[in-house]
């Protein structure tokens, strides 16, 4: 499905065009890129979805926005379970980036959970985890303890379920 | 979705699209894109045969970027501070 290459700024505007298109080194900042090949094919295997737009489920502790304005160069580097059968009323979105009234009336838009269980249903997927995540996109200066303490975290919780493949879908 | 910043912290499969930030799937109530962009994410555990593989997937947003709504009704901490800071440069 090889098409036109995506304009990554089409929706950024100017300014963080401006700040960020000529940052990025077109390299990866690390000299291996990890690499698990696909064990069996999609109808036998179990999926997860991680979305980076600060979801918990309600009840549970939201994705701290309050730190953050108090230091703009920091990004709350928690993570959250979310439960497979959560739902616009189960769930809040915390993050200060982007408009999150969107995932708030249709989750599936960032976390597409009613589409994967149709998947399942139909055939095409073979099953869905229990348990699927959440973390903040925005980092900030300082990415060590989401790289070193949450996403270790996560992994080990998607092994413990068996998850064969994982989505993780930028916000 | 700034897919450089995903090439860039070396996942290894990446699927780009041009949605705007919030809604990576697809528009509320949009199943149908809903779908069909977990379709194509998912087929790309097939077609991406080595690491930092990049496929851009062909979906064009049904709104065009000035008539497209994703800020937050406030700017972001870290963007206030960066349009301060140019300010008073």
């Amino acid at each position: 499905m090889t098409t036109r290459q995506v304009d990554p700024w089409r929706f950024a505007g100017r300014f963080l065009e401006n700040v960020l298109s000529g940052s990025i080194p077109d390299e990866p900042a690390y000299a291996e890129i990890p690499w698990t090949p696909v064990q069996k094919p999609l109808s036998e295997s179990k999926l997860a979805l991680l979305s980076t737009a600060g979801i918990s489920m309600k009840g549970d502790k939201p994705f701290d926005m309050e730190g953050e304005r108090k230091r703009p160069t920091w990004g709350d580097p928690s993570w959250r379970a979310l439960r497979s059968d959560a739902t616009c009323a189960t769930i809040e979105s915390n993050h200060l980036h982007i408009d999150t009234g969107y995932i708030e009336r249709d989750l599936n838009v960032a976390l597409p959970l009613d589409r994967l269980r149709e998947l399942v249903g139909s055939g095409e997927v073979g099953s869905m985890a229990d348990t699927h995540y959440s973390i903040m996109g925005f980092q900030g200066a300082d990415s060590s303890v989401l790289e070193n303490e949450s996403a270790p975290e996560i992994a080990r919780s998607m092994v413990a379920e068996q998850v064969d493949l994982v989505l993780l879908a930028p916000v | 979705m700034i897919w450089p910043f995903q090439k860039l912290v070396g996942m290894p499969r990446v699927a780009a699209i041009e949605h705007p930030f919030g809604r990576p799937y697809g528009d509320v109530g949009d199943a149908e894109t809903q779908m069909a962009v977990l379709r194509a994410a998912l087929a790309v555990f097939d077609s991406a045969k080595a690491p930092g593989h990049v496929e851009h997937l062909p979906f064009t947003w049904h709104e065009e970027p000035k008539e497209t709504k994703w800020h937050p009704a406030e700017p972001s901490p870290i963007i206030a501070l960066m349009k301060k800071r140019r300010e008073k440069s």
